[in-house]
């Protein structure tokens, strides 16, 4: 990673010059050269698809104005708190010193107080797409979010004519504090979708009724329910703060090459999103180049974001379509020549149902049978001392899984079974971790030297989300000393998935690219399955490393990182 | 070859692949027809080392030309130079026939018969006796740093695609336009 303060400062004398504005339609842009920006938090009421409702504002719009900066520039952002709780500010991606992340409680950070200011004060040492969104409480579910665009240093080899944040959020009409008290007073409360009497038949008539008994069963001793895809529902689901109806677009001559940077800035909701008629060339995964990966679809997890190219090839409206995995709603917005268009919206997809090897209790199955992912022996201690939960062994990340083949294994009786099964359809190609290769190649990089469970637990009736079976607040922090390349083993022990976020550092996913395993700040670890990173702990500091649902992190998903300076004191 | 109804889908593939000619082939030293419409690729091949030599540089994901344009009748020795870091193709067909290609070239990354840099095995044998092979006359793989050559006789005119159907390079644009002047 070409990301090292020294390089920074070099590229900065370079960039006296560009602090060019640049205007996208409908939107504010904030671009500068060492230059101050003014960010007021306050709070306001939005409009989405004609119905208003309370939000907190950053820069007074949601989303918050897109920064738009470039590698190596000094940034200086002063943020006035008018709200009367504190609030802060996180810089979702980016390398900086700790107590410039903003995440309050770490390296020093204390929450901006009602009437208070905090200047932060970074130089940006990378290029791409991130986003920055409140770390205090609830208030980013309420609006508090925007997208930062790093363009690089250097040219990029392929050029797009536009340029689009597509920003996916989720907006609910009830405080994120009454949620979170609802989630807690009873669990299943937004589950919508619960398994009826009449499920119950279907499925005997299926599996037989013993079967069906044994797997009702299961699922109550895991005090879980095979419907929970998502825990909250009743959002609109937005792109750019626009609604279904509002139809955010973005404009386009036929056969120019877009860009669009996705962003999953939602609070609650993992999204599959597709154009339907358009392939996507997928370039950036979490800010990062890639090298180029032609797909139909991907699934992006709460923090990932995805940098694609697309080339409308008609002058017509195409539809951008985001469906939560629990297909309570869609967002979508429109590709079109002129505004004001729009294209077919395609049938929302069914919703998978859970099965046991979600909740990794298929033991050796055939169809887990096979399996090769870069794990190193863990050696350690037992990873199954102490559960919360009834688990077997945890299954690994399916390196084929969202491959849409005639037969999929992911479909029975025409419902899709299993989390991984977005409901591709036939002859489409679904991303998958393991298509992601980063543009950098590192034939040289060190071995890890050890090797650190991170278990993913919780207890869904009682709405406790937690690591290694502890809630922050009583955690027990992960420890590394600065240099130490270390590997991290999510194993996920709930029937939830889990956007993993390490704050201040890149993670390397162990996804079998051999030596281009991609950087990204946020892994999404499925149900019952286990997933690796690489690491090199180079930035001191005392990092946030949580569950990027915001209600698992409320609820006390969350530990430090901590790494520790090699050399200790001293005047130097 | 056999068919049988429910089979994994790389003997689908292979298969498929020997049918779609001009990149596979069942065994690579068939006769020319075997390796499917030779009057779609304008001509047939030539003798290594034969032709009036057009140099193409490939980087990370482009050819250095746009267009390339030959006589009907002309021998040409394709010298495709990889100034790059990845593995590039240089190939040449209808643009459909590239387009159905693509996915085998997919296939061939995912079984690990290719990496993003090197060219690990070019035939594959897959259960049921089947071959996936990328040794065609009209397909040169070539590694960073190497330079790959073909020799073609064209003898018709018409315009076919050059590409590169590595997965997302052809999406990025790496592709020129390959004309045949009548003669």
């Amino acid at each position: 990673m070409s990301l090292s303060r020294r390089d920074s400062l070099r590229l900065a004398g370079g960039m006296a010059a560009a602090g060019t504005i640049v205007a996208y339609p409908g939107r504010r842009s904030f671009a500068a050269a060492d230059e101050q920006i003014d960010l007021a938090v306050e709070r306001t009421r939005i409009t989405v698809d004609g119905v208003t409702s309370d939000a907190i504002s950053i820069g007074g719009s949601v989303p918050a104005p897109t920064l738009r900066w470039r590698e190596g520039q000094e940034v200086v952002i002063r943020v006035v708190n008018r709200l009367n709780e504190p609030t802060s500010i996180h810089w979702h991606g980016l390398l900086l010193a700790g107590v410039m992340d903003g995440a309050p409680g770490f390296n020093g950070y204390v929450a901006i107080p009602p009437g208070g200011t905090y200047t932060y004060r970074f130089r940006l040492r990378q290029s791409g797409t991130y986003w920055y969104h409140s770390h205090s409480a609830g208030q980013e579910q309420a609006g508090m979010y925007g997208a930062i665009v790093i363009e690089p240093a250097r040219p990029e080899a392929l050029t797009a004519a536009r340029d689009y944040v597509v920003f996916l959020s989720d907006h609910s009409r009830e405080s994120p504090t009454a949620i979170f008290r609802n989630l807690r007073a009873r669990e299943g409360y937004y589950n919508r979708g619960q398994r009826t009497f009449i499920d119950f038949l279907r499925d005997s008539r299926r599996d037989g009724l013993g079967a069906t008994i044994r797997d009702r069963l299961d699922w109550g001793e895991m005090r879980m329910d095979p419907t929970d895809l998502a825990d909250v529902t009743g959002y609109q689901f937005l792109v750019n703060g626009q609604g279904t109806a509002d139809n955010w677009t973005g404009l386009f001559t036929p056969g120019e090459r877009v860009r669009l940077r996705i962003i999953n800035g939602s609070a609650m909701s993992i999204f599959d999103v597709a154009l339907p008629d358009l392939r996507m060339l997928v370039v950036g995964a979490d800010g990062m180049p890639v090298l180029p990966m032609p797909v139909d679809e991907f699934r992006i997890g709460i923090g990932e974001t995805y940098d694609v190219i697309v080339t409308p090839p008609e002058a017509r409206a195409y539809t951008i379509m985001a469906e939560p995995v629990d297909r309570s709603g869609y967002a979508r917005a429109t590709l079109a020549p002129r505004a004001g268009m729009s294209g077919p919206i395609p049938p929302l997809r069914p919703r998978t149902v859970l099965t046991m090897s979600d909740m990794g209790m298929a033991h050796g199955g055939g169809g887990h049978a096979g399996h090769s992912m870069p794990m190193g022996a863990s050696g350690s201690a037992d990873p199954h001392a102490g559960h919360a939960m009834p688990m077997g062994a945890a299954v690994s990340i399916d390196p084929h899984a969202g491959h849409s083949m005639a037969a999929m294994p992911g479909m029975a009786d025409g419902r899709t079974m299993g989390w991984t099964s977005a409901g591709t359809p036939p002859g489409k190609r679904a991303l998958r971790y393991a298509d992601l290769r980063s543009t950098v190649s590192r034939p040289s990089a060190p071995a890890p030297s050890r090797e650190i469970l991170v278990r993913l637990t919780g207890q869904m009736n009682r709405y406790i989300w937690t690591i290694d079976g502890r809630p922050f607040g009583m955690e027990d922090p992960v420890r590394a000393r600065e240099g130490e390349r270390i590997r991290l083993r999510f194993m996920n022990e709930t029937m939830m998935a889990h956007p993993m976020h390490l704050h201040g550092m890149f993670m390397e996913l162990e996804n079998g690219a051999g030596n281009r395993l991609p950087y990204k700040h946020v892994i999404l670890v499925p149900p019952g399955s286990e997933a690796s990173a690489l690491l090199t702990a180079n930035e001191v500091g005392e990092w946030p490393f949580h569950c990027h649902l915001l209600f698992h992190m409320e609820a006390g998903m969350m530990t430090r990182f901590i790494v520790e300076p090699t050399r200790v004191g001293g005047a130097g | 070859m056999t068919t049988t109804t429910r089979r994994p889908l790389a003997w689908g593939v292979a298969a498929a692949l020997a049918l779609l000619a001009p990149f596979a082939s069942v065994p690579a030293a068939a006769a020319p027809d075997g390796h499917g419409n030779q009057s779609e690729l304008l001509g047939v091949p030539a003798p290594r080392g034969q032709g009036r030599v057009i140099r193409i540089e490939m980087t990370d994901n482009a050819y250095s030309v746009p267009r390339i344009q030959v006589r009907a009748g002309e021998t040409i020795r394709f010298v495709a130079v990889n100034k790059g870091t990845l593995l590039h193709e240089f190939s040449f067909a209808p643009a459909e026939t590239h387009a159905a290609h693509r996915p085998e070239m997919a296939m061939m990354m995912e079984h690990g018969m290719i990496t993003p840099e090197r060219v690990v095995n070019l035939r594959m044998a897959m259960p049921g006796g089947h071959n996936m092979d990328h040794t065609a006359p009209n397909t040169v793989l070539v590694e960073p740093g190497r330079t790959g050559e073909i020799s073609w006789r064209f003898d018709r005119a018409g315009t076919i695609e050059i590409a590169c159907n590595i997965p997302g390079h052809f999406e990025s644009g790496m592709r020129a336009d390959l004309v045949v002047t009548p003669r």
